[in-house]
């Protein structure tokens, strides 16, 4: 269809406002960290150009390197774990079991719940010298297994993680509504076919809201790669950096007055994300082939 | 009657003394029109000076009525205020006015958006209020950058009632004997010593400094991170660990300050703002049951009894101005809250010490008044090492003490950590 001059003048006037704004409040600041990335900057002095010497710098400091791999053993945890289990619940309550409403609403009501208090919460259950956890290991016997759960190195990651995958109430809902916008033909069909329902989710369930499930696979890894207020506030990143991420240690290195570095591990995470990001899509590219 | 009637009298010739003295001074100062200064603070909300410190600032703003008006900005968390004075200072949107405490005055000065108060304060009467060294300790290349305003000595203080079931009345002189004193509360099952590797590890780093002067003396800052005795002192902070609770990787100050007031913890140190908190918070009547104690001798060590960490602990800094009257205006109020009627009122509320000189407080707690004592007969007052250290060697002290304790490094590994946080 040919645009004519007066389509034109209108599709301009629609995309422009949020193509200046996105310009402003995007690109632009996007490329002021990619241009400070290369100066060595305290905030006070004169910057003084290094050009690549941030990267270098932080890819050989460990703190960097464990902060990487842990957003991305979050980012895999996300997606392999989190989704899946928010997948697992919407099924369930997809099929309107007794009081799923109740359980609807309990899912999801930590969403509503602030990230600080949440890991406040959590940061008493953990606490070796009154915390809860260690409170029932002991009332069951076993005081040996107890232990300062976020002071400990081969404990505190996996702490940090496992209380949070488990917190699943937003993505169970949008793929509550994919589900429920599924034809009921589909399903009486299978039935007059004598499919099961572990059939029926696998062969229209879920193929039919994959839409839904690619929205919460991407989300879950761009939110594990931004982990920040969680981490800060249950262990600052300790014991030994052990739990820190990208983000923690960008802040950290603005602490520091080392802005170059900072923005270096700003582009870093940029670069990462659109590894990702891409990646998944690539995956799901796949997933939709395999349906058309 | 007549009690009363002179009571009346008194209160009245002291209100129109104080009244005049301000007048007196808010009468100097004539400027073409009112200034406004912005102060974003710390001292608001829940913070101990709060109540005393709003008070000064409405008196001051009632003395300066259409000339000065001090515009406090609410600012209730420490690291989020040091946060927005830092991103400040980086945009070059420095507040007029700012307190300062765990920045490093030399980071400061090389933005050159300070005021200098050297030409307000040299051989004037106000340079006389301020206590020996303070002022030079806040003049950077020959610019008097702050005013330095709240002042700190880490003592430590102990639970008398803990230390008796482990056998003893008094806190042990060297740090042999402290382990020893540490041993036997640990077989009474109470935690010796609360320490902390979360946040800053502001507590652990008290201790770490107090025992690298012990080791090192008052001149082991200036011999650098290559000195042996920051190694010694890292082995002696590890070995205090073994005697500590076992939440204390990862502990906050909460936790340090919790384990000290619940009666689980026998020896603790901070700064004197923190002692009222022993009777206002403390279970079991603690208020009545601490003591101060000097920081113990290291045998063989280059430490004097007696010395210890101390420093300027807050700063009242201003940004460099264009406009002369709004300088003196800065000047004009700094000199009202560093009154010593304000800061005596400071003190009683909120357990502060000052760098401005003022006599000892006879109704002050039993314990400020030994830390008193103790810091006007040190042999010496160092800064501490977060005050001593470049920024990013501090910031890294959490991480690094988190190594050592864990096993992950030994004493020289702590060491080679905080260098490699240096540039």
């Amino acid at each position: 269809m040919k645009l004519t001059r007066h389509d034109r003048i209108g599709l301009v006037s629609f995309t422009l406002p949020g193509l200046i704004l996105f310009l402003l409040f995007f690109i632009i600041p996007v490329g002021y960290v990619l241009v400070v990335s290369l100066f060595k900057w305290d905030g006070m002095t004169e910057a003084v150009f290094v050009g690549f010497d941030n990267y270098a710098s932080i890819w050989k400091t460990s703190v960097f390197r464990r902060s990487l791999t842990n957003n991305l053993v979050w980012a895999l945890v996300a997606t392999c774990v989190q989704v899946p289990l928010a997948v697992l619940m919407a099924l369930i309550l997809n099929e309107r079991p007794r009081g799923w409403k109740l359980f609807r609403t309990v899912y999801y009501f930590p969403q509503v719940i602030s990230g600080v208090a949440l890991a406040m919460l959590w940061s008493a259950v953990y606490n070796s010298e009154y915390g809860l956890l260690n409170g029932i290991l002991k009332l069951l016997g076993r005081a040996d297994l107890a232990k300062n759960w976020l002071g400990t190195l081969q404990t505190a990651f996996p702490a940090v993680l496992i209380y949070w995958v488990f917190y699943i109430g937003y993505y169970m809902v949008i793929v509550m509504s994919d589900l429920s916008g599924i034809s009921k033909d589909y399903y009486e069909a299978a039935d007059i076919d004598g499919a099961g329902k572990i059939r029926q989710a696998f062969a229209i369930s879920l193929p039919l809201a994959r839409n839904g499930i690619m929205t919460c696979v991407t989300l879950a890894a761009v939110m594990s790669l931004r982990q920040f207020e969680q981490v800060y506030l249950l262990t600052n990143g300790g014991p030994a950096n052990r739990t820190s991420t990208m983000v923690l240690y960008l802040y950290k290195q603005i602490q520091n007055m080392r802005y170059g570095l900072a923005n270096a591990a700003s582009v870093m995470l940029i670069i990462v994300g659109i590894i990702v990001i891409v990646g998944i899509r690539q995956l799901f590219k796949l997933w939709h082939a395999a349906y058309e | 009657m007549k009690k009363l009637l002179s009571l009346i009298l008194a209160a009245i010739l002291l209100f129109s003394l104080s009244a005049s003295a301000f007048a007196q001074s808010s009468a100097e100062f004539n400027p073409k029109e009112e200034i406004t200064l912005n102060f974003p603070s710390i001292w608001v909300g829940t913070d101990s000076k709060a109540p005393v410190f709003a008070e000064m600032v409405a008196a001051f703003n009632e003395a300066y009525k259409g000339k000065v008006n001090i515009v406090i900005e609410e600012q209730t968390d420490y690291q989020a205020y040091r946060d927005k004075i830092r991103t400040m200072i980086t945009t070059g949107n420095l507040p007029d006015l700012f307190s300062v405490d765990v920045f490093k005055l030399n980071d400061l000065v090389a933005s050159g958006k300070l005021m200098d108060f050297a030409p307000y304060l040299t051989d004037s009467e106000w340079a006389k209020t301020f206590s020996d060294g303070s002022l030079q300790e806040a003049t950077v290349e020959n610019q008097l950058v702050a005013i330095p305003f709240e002042s700190a000595g880490f003592g430590l203080y102990y639970n008398t009632e803990l230390l008796e079931k482990a056998g003893y009345t008094e806190f042990p002189k060297t740090y042999d004997e402290m382990f020893v004193m540490a041993e036997k509360l640990k077989e009474q099952d109470i935690v010796a010593f609360p320490l902390m590797t979360g946040e800053n590890a502001w507590t652990s780093m008290l201790w770490y400094s107090n025992i690298l002067l012990a080791v090192g003396g008052p001149e082991v800052y200036n011999r650098g991170l290559d000195d042996p005795a920051f190694v010694t002192a890292a082995e002696v902070l590890k070995k205090m660990f073994d005697y500590t609770s076992s939440d204390a990787v990862g502990a906050g100050a909460a936790v340090v300050n919790g384990h000290f007031l619940n009666f689980e913890a026998a020896v603790y140190t901070n700064g004197p703002w923190f002692l009222p908190r022993f009777a206002k918070e403390g279970v079991n009547d603690l208020g009545n049951k601490v003591k101060f104690a000097l920081p113990p001798e290291y045998t063989g060590g280059m430490g004097t009894f007696g010395g210890m960490a101390g420093t300027v602990q807050a700063y009242l800094c201003a940004a460099k101005q264009d406009n002369p009257e709004k300088e003196q205006a800065i000047v004009e109020f700094f000199k009202f809250i560093t009154q010593p009627e304000w800061l005596y009122k400071l003190a009683a509320t909120a357990g502060s010490m000052f760098s401005i000189k003022l006599e000892a407080n006879p109704d002050d707690i039993q314990v400020k008044q030994d830390l008193a004592s103790a810091m006007a007969a040190a042999p010496y007052l160092v800064k501490h090492f977060n005050d001593q250290m470049p920024t990013a060697v501090a910031n890294g002290f959490p991480a690094a003490l988190d190594e050592l304790v864990l096993g992950e490094v030994d004493a020289q590994g702590f060491v080679q950590l905080l260098k490699d946080n240096l540039d």
